[in-house]
């Protein structure tokens, strides 16, 4: 009798081939990146030798980077906190009974489903001071209204962030939405019943049920924000100065424009840890939430 | 049984449709290419910041023929183009191989110019020889001129009899290693031209802006009510080629930040922001931002590259509206730039003949005359030029004007180049906002020049 034990080098083999691509496409990358993090590999110079952890001191001398880091920070940090008043706000509209309810939950998701790119070059002119649609709006009700939003660092940040805000608040109230329908009308009933009004039901019964909901959608959303480029890249390339630069963009700015491979290796190193440190800590956070 | 038989047919199907690929698709005896009827290469790369973000409108193609390695007796060289989509590409093409007698396998570059610098860096740079020749911007050769990586064409191509005809300036500043030897053949000419709106000229009473007194008093008379007299485009990679057009114009020097002339140069601008002749709004525009504005007579003069395509195609070229100008002359001489992409030779390359071959062709008055009429690319040569560019059409006069009487150079580079025309736009921009001082502008851009020019 064959026991199953030693049947069990058939099942490595089969599962072999998917192993080794996976290994060839994502764990030799992310080595390769590592490695490549200490040297100083400047393609354009020619230059590809040890440097030891220079990438990674430059890196916090680096003013460019300094700032990026800054408005990365803000464009998380104030982009997560609409996602999330916004999102569950718009995901209770959503929710409540009216004509065209359907309607306005699929042509909400529009925004989402379009290229960040096509979204960066339309937001470029959409924010224009002569020819933008924002400032065609205000001129309605301010008629000497005159700002060109992406000039001014304070503007021009606001300005990416509501373009991010406009472009993935839907996703995140419709998947809010998804838990909001699983909470049962009888408990809204029992508590109507029990005296509690509009504001108490949300605060005791709808808020508390779609935390964990909330808190788990929190770590792509945030992850997604921590690596995203396209929107920047396409829209402002950063500007003014370095004022609207995105961590990812400056990687991608660093290895594939200025060349600078092992530079842009150790930023997206460090990158990598903040994500990993990031998501541990969310999940950590969860699961004492949810004991 | 019946399941045996669909079995057995789907069977016999998957593998003639798994033996299909492993045919040669190289049976085709013609050229092969990539091109697809997408778009026009005009003036490519002339209207652009950096040279090349706009430039080519073709298709992100990828070799479609990238199955014959350029040295297996299929094709005599391999071509990394970024004419491939142009509309008259396929007649250029069999134009050439006509008259070379080559057969030429193409690939098209990327559009997006950061993957297409990427992917020609790492060509050249891992010694790979799939590609003979390329066609490479300034940016480019400013990076790989001294870096071994392109053969030198002095004695073969670039030979003395007709180096002379090229624009002097650009050939020394642009694509001259450090020992002399020239590295490419530039595919057409073009400058960064002066264009005035007529219509404002006229409105405002002023006949001709040839001296810096004139500029200034157009500037003066030109803006108000929304309306300036000079524009640009100032986003941090786009504003490099005004700075650097400035700082000729006072005779300065743009890699050298501790002569006075450039810090004149430098509050030129600031004194235009100030006063109200320049809106610091175009901190934020790119060309497609600034040319609607001088469209919409907005601007009443600006700096651009090309032939004025986007006004000709808003009804706005012409001699009564907006059209080129002499640059006027601020200092000792008129300066002006001229750009250019350049055919290169893979120094990897193992068919240098054929690529010689092909590179003299382009050098010929055939050559350009070929790359005039299926690009409208006007001719690099002088001689040129002047035999094939009719009298009719206006850029002539103008073209010829520049290179009579400016001092033509290329514009100035380091081998850095990209991040030094970032880093520099960057503290323009700053200063412009009032953020840093002309000093402290000057200091931080001399540093620039020392850090990037490795």
């Amino acid at each position: 009798m064959i026991s199953k034990k030693s049947l069990q080098w058939i099942a490595w083999v089969l599962i072999l081939p998917v192993l080794l691509l996976r290994g060839f496409t994502t764990i030799y990358p992310i080595l390769k990146t590592v490695f490549n993090s200490f040297y100083d590999i400047r393609i354009l110079s020619g230059i590809n030798e040890f440097a030891g952890l220079s990438n990674y001191v430059n890196v916090f001398k680096d003013q460019k980077v300094i700032t990026t880091l800054k408005f990365t920070g803000i464009f998380v940090v104030v982009s997560m906190f609409f996602h999330v008043i916004l999102g569950v706000g718009l995901a209770l509209i959503l929710n409540m009974k009216f004509i065209g309810r359907r309607f306005l939950r699929t042509i909400v998701l529009i925004p989402w489903a379009m290229p960040a790119v096509v979204i960066g070059m339309a937001g470029k002119w959409a924010f224009n001071n002569d020819y933008g649609l924002i400032n065609d709006f205000v001129r309605r009700f301010v008629p000497d209204f005159q700002l060109n939003w992406l000039i001014n660092t304070g503007s021009a940040r606001a300005a990416v962030i509501a373009l991010d805000l406009w472009k993935d608040l839907p996703f995140f109230a419709i998947l809010v939405l998804s838990g909001l329908q699983f909470i049962s009308s009888d408990i809204y009933e029992a508590a109507k019943v029990d005296g509690a009004n509009g504001l108490k039901s949300f605060m005791h019964i709808t808020l508390p049920l779609i935390m964990r909901n909330v808190l788990t959608l929190c770590i792509p959303f945030t992850l997604w924000r921590l690596t995203g480029f396209d929107l920047v890249y396409s829209m402002t390339s950063g500007g003014p100065g370095e004022d609207t630069s995105l961590i990812a963009y400056r990687i991608t700015m660093e290895a594939f424009t200025n060349l600078n491979v092992g530079y842009a290796a150790a930023l997206a190193v460090l990158l990598f840890l903040v994500m990993a440190v990031f998501s541990w800590f969310n999940m950590r956070f969860m699961s004492r939430f949810g004991d | 049984m019946k399941k045996k038989l669909v079995s057995v047919l789907l069977t016999a199907a998957l593998m003639c449709s798994v033996l299909a690929g492993c045919g040669n698709s190289n049976s085709n005896s013609g050229s092969s290419t990539a091109a697809a009827d997408t778009g026009s290469a005009k003036e490519a790369g002339s209207d652009t910041a950096t040279a090349d973000d706009a430039a080519p409108a073709e298709a992100e193609v990828e070799s479609a023929s990238a199955d014959t390695g350029s040295g297996d007796g299929k094709y005599d060289l391999t071509l990394y183009t970024i004419n491939s989509t142009d509309e008259d590409f396929n007649d250029w093409l069999a134009n050439v191989e006509g008259a070379t007698g080559l057969k030429i396998n193409v690939i098209a570059a990327p559009t997006d110019s950061d993957t297409r610098q990427q992917k020609i860096t790492t060509i050249l740079s891992t010694g790979d020889s799939s590609v003979d020749i390329l066609e490479i911007n300034d940016e480019m050769s400013a990076s790989f001129k001294n870096s071994g990586w392109l053969e030198g064409l002095n004695d073969t191509v670039m030979t003395e009899d007709i180096r002379g005809e090229f624009p002097q300036g650009y050939m020394a500043d642009m694509i001259t290693d450090r020992n002399g030897q020239i590295v490419g053949v530039p595919g057409y000419s073009g400058y960064l031209a002066f264009w005035v709106n007529q219509e404002i000229m006229d409105e405002v009473g002023i006949t001709s802006i040839d001296t810096k007194e004139d500029f200034v008093k157009y500037l003066e008379a030109a803006s108000g009510d929304g309306r300036y007299g000079y524009g640009g485009s100032w986003e941090k990679t786009y504003v490099f080629n005004e700075i650097a057009q400035f700082v000729n114009m006072f005779g300065g020097d743009y890699l050298d930040w501790t002569n006075p002339a450039n810090k004149e140069a430098m509050e030129f601008f600031h004194e235009m922001v100030e006063k109200g002749y320049t809106p610091i709004d175009q901190i934020a525009d790119k060309y497609e931002q600034m040319n609607p504005k001088f469209n919409d007579g907005k601007y009443g003069s600006l700096f651009m590259w090309g032939l004025g395509t986007d006004y000709d195609k808003a009804g706005m070229l012409g001699a009564d509206k907006i059209h080129m100008a002499m640059v006027p002359q601020f200092s000792d001489q008129r300066y002006i730039f001229t750009d250019s992409w350049s055919y290169v030779l893979n120094a990897a390359s193992e068919n240098k003949d054929a690529a010689i071959k092909f590179l003299q062709y382009m050098a010929s008055e055939e050559g350009m005359k070929a790359n005039y009429e299926a690009f409208d690319r006007y001719p690099a040569r002088k001689d040129v030029a002047e035999k094939v560019v009719p009298d009719t059409d206006p850029t002539k006069e103008m073209y010829s004007r520049y290179a009579n009487e400016c001092v033509v150079k290329g514009r100035p580079m380091l081998p850095q180049t990209m991040e030094f025309i970032s880093a520099m736009g960057t503290i323009f921009q700053s200063y412009m906002k009032d953020e840093i001082t002309v000093d402290d502008f000057c200091a931080k851009a001399q540093e620039y020049v020392e850090t990037y020019n490795k």
